[in-house]
């Protein structure tokens, strides 16, 4: 054997430094490390290099050591635990389980003051002062909440429930204070103020669950430009029904006011639905669901009146005028979904953003 | 004791320090390391020690984009490009900052994302398959991670003590 061949065999013997670095850690198997320890106790070199690379290693750990936070006293594991195990109920007694991933667009609240959907006690004048045929007794004629069917109490022709005079509502309770606007990241959320004359106090409500969001696109100018809703049907809750199945979204518990189709688009995407539904409050809420451009479009469209399906109705107007007509009136609430969700999710939604409110 | 209080136990002070080390923050660092755990405690995943760093890394990262965004904007209301934005973070938060400290933070600062984050979690207690598992590298690549993180660390650290040293003197 030459002597170049042999330093190279001998090279070949050493035990590279991230092995050496594996042993110290304590990463290799028994077999490997019984191998290692073999070498070291016949080869000085090695033994130089580990004990160089034991001496790194303290120090890296002496120095990383010197990055720590003070030292503070971590709080129990019960109480944390706890926390987790109340944040988890409320989540379930909340969502359903899948529902709310990757559906929920976002809520707007028009005219949302600090009224309870499931109490009626709140209501301000001012609302009954706008929409008087819109505003019945909410103690005496509604009391949805308590109703155990969810079925829609009205289908189509639903004027019926609007029926109480303004007198009848009681006055503001004192304590309510208008709550503060969410300001929503102004790129995204545009709507806030698409009604500025809308009634009092204009708060809009956002939910913005992970992963969801308006899309920017559009759809064709001509799709909605220049209509006053006439891609817009008027249907009965059932019609709906028939035609969309479980799709059509309702809030549980609150009667179904009218149902609006937008027309189809010439292929099988999901169309635009509008359905009306009246609060306990009173007031109306219209749950807007479909593809997220569509509602993005539908909800961009209010900025300009004259080309609007949605025109803003005055004082005393109908609800609807007509079929095909699509009106959002002062103090109406919008909530805009991207995807179907069960009537119980959108339910819990509006509870808790009227509890957010607060 | 239930498995995950005995994981809580042994590993909250590690998890604090390090989110502490990603975000430089003790409170932040605490608050990060609460949701983290209130996190495990509703998942509880299969494996529980490997998930806890790795929901601590996706927090701090999302943290650290925040930061950024912040950083920018607050770069562009100031108009002060002579501020390093790396040294505007630590300023502000470390108050009680020893220079060793600064001088080590410093010296991290200089190491790679990935030797950072293979260091600190060797650091954190990880073992090399934990480890290898959370950053996409090879069981076999952890040790020659590891050994190159620590040379840099320590050759780092020395070369400013060597300057600032130099500094001292040519003040004196």
């Amino acid at each position: 054997m030459t002597v170049n061949m042999r330093m190279i065999h001998e090279t070949m013997r050493h035990i590279p430094e991230d092995e050496l670095h594996a042993y110290l850690d304590q990463a290799l198997s028994r077999s490997q490390c019984v191998e290692i320890e073999s070498h070291l106790a016949s080869c000085i070199g090695c033994r130089r290099e580990r004990d160089s690379i034991a001496a790194l290693r303290d120090r890296t750990t002496a120095l990383l050591a010197t990055l720590a936070p003070p030292r503070r006293i971590a709080p129990s594991y019960e109480l944390v635990s706890e926390r987790a195990a109340a944040r988890s109920a409320r989540i379930a007694g909340r969502w359903r389980a899948g529902a709310w991933a990757a559906s929920v667009l976002l809520a707007v609240g028009l005219g949302w003051g600090a009224r309870s959907v499931g109490s009626a006690d709140v209501i301000t004048p001012e609302i009954a002062a706008e929409a008087p045929s819109a505003s019945p007794a909410p103690a005496a004629t509604t009391d949805s909440a308590s109703a155990p069917a969810p079925q829609p109490a009205v289908s189509g022709e639903a004027l019926a429930v609007r029926a109480a005079p303004a007198s009848e509502v009681r006055p503001r309770r004192a304590d309510v204070t208008p709550p503060p606007a969410v300001t929503p990241p102004a790129a995204r959320f545009q709507v806030a103020d698409r009604f500025p004359d809308a009634a009092e106090p204009t708060a809009p409500i956002l939910a913005e669950p992970a992963g969801t969001m308006l899309s920017s696109g559009r759809l064709p100018s001509e799709s909605f430009s220049g209509s006053t809703g006439a891609l817009f049907r008027t249907v009965s809750w059932d019609r709906a029904r028939v035609e969309r199945g479980e799709s059509v979204p309702r809030i549980e518990g609150l009667p179904v006011m009218e149902v609006q189709l937008a027309g189809s688009r010439g292929d099988d995407s999901r169309p635009l639905m509008v359905v009306a539904q009246q609060l306990e409050s009173g007031q109306v809420i219209r749950t807007i669901e479909g593809p997220a451009t569509d509602v993005n479009q539908l909800l961009s469209s209010q900025r300009s009146d004259a080309s609007s399906p949605w025109p803003t109705m005055d004082e005393g107007d109908g609800i609807a005028g007509g079929d095909g007509a699509m009106a959002v009136r002062r103090g109406d609430r919008i909530l805009a979904i991207t995807a179907p969700l069960p009537s119980d999710s959108l339910r819990a939604m509006i509870r808790r953003l009227n509890a957010s409110e607060r | 004791m239930d498995e995950l209080e005995k994981l809580y136990q042994t590993t909250y002070g590690a998890v604090v320090r390090f989110l502490y080390r990603k975000v430089w923050d003790a409170d932040r660092a605490e608050d990060l390391a609460q949701e983290v755990f209130m996190r495990l405690f509703q998942h509880r995943p299969e494996k529980p020690r490997a998930w806890v760093f790795a929901v601590a890394a996706n927090l701090a990262r999302d943290e650290a984009r925040a930061a950024i965004r912040r950083r920018k904007h607050l770069t562009l209301m100031t108009n002060d490009p002579g501020q390093a934005p790396s040294r505007i973070a630590a300023a502000d938060e470390i108050v009680e900052h020893d220079e060793q400290m600064a001088a080590v933070q410093d010296a991290l600062g200089t190491l790679t994302r990935r030797d950072q984050e293979v260091l600190l979690l060797w650091d954190a207690g990880l073992s090399y398959p934990e480890i290898a598992q959370q950053t996409g590298l090879a069981v076999g690549a952890v040790g020659t991670t590891l050994a190159r993180a620590r040379r840099r660390l320590v050759d780092a650290y020395d070369r400013q003590h060597a300057d600032d040293s130099r500094d001292h003197a040519a003040h004196s």
